[in-house]
């Protein structure tokens, strides 16, 4: 990794640590300000991140040039972007406190990979796979944002059904709230995973050959694919909401987490780019 | 001296507080009555639902306040037994009570935000009148600051400790926003519209009585530019709402469990909040069972106002701190119009300016012989004692008389003693 690239990554990375520490303190003596202040020091955070991946475009000729640490910073950066945009639309300024050990977990993995793989090989590069890349990380993205959602719908509504609201439920945000955003997580990410999908089934069938509905990955995917779309459909055409939704949200959401490290650790697959 | 002569809730019946504000009423411009009372310099009268109490500067003498005392006495036609009630708060002791007051921290609920106004009402009042002066002006002024201060610097006013005010802040945990939101309130009672009134505050919208007479439902529909229904069509209209208030006098269940599973189903499970305000109850406990249904009773409002009440006083404590600096403060700044002081400081004040001046001309007068340097100094000092004399000598008659205060805050002001 070039130098100057590192100096971009490191503040990223710190100011991230630091908006999770302002994030859990917020929480824990539940004061909104503290993690309003996180919310600016996790923008200074995407900032450098975009700084990093702005300064490796420019060296990359093409995609050989991105490895596993790219791959986790892009899918950190995604995520931080999505949560930085709603801030402009609501209130949620908690919401941080759910999404942010994500952000965390994936730019500490990306801080531990130097550049071990290939995000595409260099054979496969083509419009297409960077399609299929690209909205496959921001579909996920919405997911984890609709996931951290329904997470903070469970805790108000347990709060509210048990006649307990107290400090916890006055800090977290209102079930309405929190309804809509996994709402607007499931409705956006829904399409933009399937578009991305799209694009890598015809890649893989013209390019790939016939093996690769065979590839683990190709398989887990299509299965939490059509987990999320069963769950898009109950809300959108059977309109199941707030808590069934939110407890399925949750559960679609460990499926697919589960079988990326399933993936990960247990099978070889081209799909495995850390 | 500064006293507050009255009574409050917490010292009278409130039977007797009526007698007075009644009475204090018929005075007519009173203030002005009281304050050509000898010895009384300036005088403002508060009088709340809660209390009716005269903030006074007047001279170290106490009789003075014997006669503000007999004065209430006789304007509310006060028993003896009731005027026993009447309590005088001196000095120190009466500037913390106005700014409790203020603060809302002597109120029947404490924390509340309309003492607040009051007490700047009764203070324009007084303006108006012309009854009060600098003590009380800037004694008024910092009431306010504290009051100010508390609310922003303590949680005291944070939670809700009303039941209608709690069920809309649960609305507000629910809904997020409340607009576009529909109420329905069942049963035309006092409660239930006192809790309409707060959730239309809050950005509630549309707004439907169901009750079993038509005519009074109509009544309060129209109040609130709603529409009316009997509890015929209750089946019907409850899918519509959002916020249901339930307080009717039936003895039975209006609201059934079942009922609420149906309507949400037609509601495509929006999210619903259930208010039952009503005493047997009138929504089905079973329906809290039902998800997206949130049912809150009573006694579940009433146990989140004492938990907030419960907060609210640990928050006095801060408040008291906050009240107890103020004090000192004012307290400082009204010794400090004691003549004696600011003689002392006028003079000192003069010295220094004298001292400097004499420094800065050394260089040339350095030139002088020492003969004439000492006549020169001696014509300065001269000219400056002169220049005092007269407003010293003044403020000394003044404070033999006990009037000093408004003199010596003059020559406080007009030398810039206080910077």
């Amino acid at each position: 990794m070039a130098s100057l690239e590192t100096i971009m990554f490191v503040p990223a990375l710190a100011c991230c640590v630091l908006a999770m520490t302002g994030y859990l303190l917020s929480l824990l003596v539940k004061k909104v300000s503290l993690a309003r202040v996180s919310t600016w020091i996790l923008a200074a955070s995407f900032v450098f991140l975009s700084l990093y991946l702005l300064l490796a475009a420019f060296h990359s000729t093409g995609w050989d040039y991105f490895g596993s640490r790219h791959f986790l910073s892009i899918y950190a950066w995604v995520i931080a972007g999505i949560y930085l945009g709603l801030q402009f639309k609501t209130k949620t300024r908690l919401l941080g406190a759910f999404i942010v050990p994500f952000i965390l977990l994936l730019l500490i993995a990306a801080a531990g990979y130097g550049s071990g793989k290939n995000l595409v090989p260099p054979q496969w590069q083509s419009w297409l796979t960077n399609l299929h890349l690209v909205l496959a990380i921001a579909g996920e993205a919405l997911f984890i944002l609709a996931t951290a959602a329904s997470a903070m719908f469970i805790i108000q509504n347990g709060l509210l059904k048990r006649k307990k609201p107290g400090k916890m439920g006055k800090l977290l945000p209102s079930l309405g709230e929190l309804d809509r955003i996994n709402h607007l997580g499931l409705l956006w990410g829904f399409p933009l995973l399937t578009i991305g999908m799209i694009a890598g089934t015809v890649y893989a069938a013209f390019v790939w050959g016939g093996q690769w509905p065979a590839d683990p990955k190709v398989i887990w995917s299509f299965a939490v694919w059509a987990v999320y779309g069963f769950l898009l459909h109950q809300r959108l055409a059977i309109g199941w909401k707030g808590s069934r939704i939110a407890i399925l949200s949750c559960v679609a959401f460990l499926l697919f987490l589960s079988s990326a490290l399933v993936i990960r650790f247990c099978f070889a697959t081209v799909h495995n780019f850390i | 001296m500064i006293a507050v002569v009255g009574l409050n809730y917490k010292t009278a019946p409130i039977d007797v507080l009526e007698k007075l504000f009644a009475g204090c009423s018929r005075e007519g411009n009173f203030p002005a009555v009281l304050k050509a009372i000898p010895g009384v310099h300036e005088i403002l009268h508060l009088s709340t639902c809660n209390r009716v109490e005269l903030v006074v500067s007047t001279d170290d003498d106490l009789r003075v306040l014997d006669l503000l005392k007999s004065f209430l006495v006789r304007s509310g036609a006060l028993t003896n037994n009731e005027a026993s009630c009447i309590y005088v708060h001196r000095d120190e002791d009466a500037i913390r009570h106005l700014f409790r007051v203020a603060s809302s921290l002597d109120s029947l609920v404490m924390g509340e935000a309309q003492i607040l106004g009051q007490v700047k009402e009764a203070y324009r009042r007084a303006l108006t009148e012309n009854s009060t002066g600098i003590i009380l002006n800037r004694l008024m002024h910092r009431a306010f600051r504290t009051a100010k201060r508390v609310r922003t610097e303590t949680g005291i006013a944070a939670n809700p400790v009303s039941v209608s005010f709690a069920a809309v802040e649960l609305a507000k945990k629910i809904f997020g926003s409340l607009a576009g939101k529909k109420t329905l309130i069942i049963g035309a009672g006092e409660m239930a519209e006192l809790t309409c009134m707060h959730l239309i505050g809050n950005g509630a919208e549309e707004i439907i009585v169901a009750n079993r007479s038509t005519a009074q439902a109509e009544i309060l529909a129209e109040k609130y530019h709603g529409r009316a229904v009997g509890l015929g069509t209750l089946d019907e209209v409850l899918c519509d709402a959002d916020i249901v208030i339930s307080s009717t006098g039936a003895p039975s269940y209006v609201v059934t469990e079942d009922m609420v599973r149906r309507c949400l189903r037609k509601r495509k499970n929006r999210l619903l909040f259930l208010v039952d305000i009503a005493m047997p109850r009138d929504i089905d406990p079973a329906a809290d069972g039902i998800e997206n249904v949130y049912l809150y009773n009573i006694d579940h409002l009433q146990d989140i106002v004492d938990e907030n009440m419960k907060s609210r006083r640990r928050e006095s404590l801060k408040a008291e701190q906050i009240v107890h600096e103020e004090v000192a403060q004012y307290f400082n700044w009204l010794k400090e119009l004691e003549a004696v002081p600011t003689i002392v400081s006028l003079r000192s004040k003069a010295e220094g300016i004298v001292r400097m001046e004499m420094e800065k001309a050394s260089s040339w007068m350095g030139s002088l012989e020492s003969d004439d340097r000492d006549k020169v100094e001696a014509l300065v000092n001269g000219i400056v004692n002169k220049i005092l004399h007269a407003p010293m000598t003044a403020m000394k008659e003044e404070s033999a008389e006990f009037q000093s205060q408004d003199i010596v805050a003059a020559a406080r002001q007009l030398f810039r003693l206080d910077d």
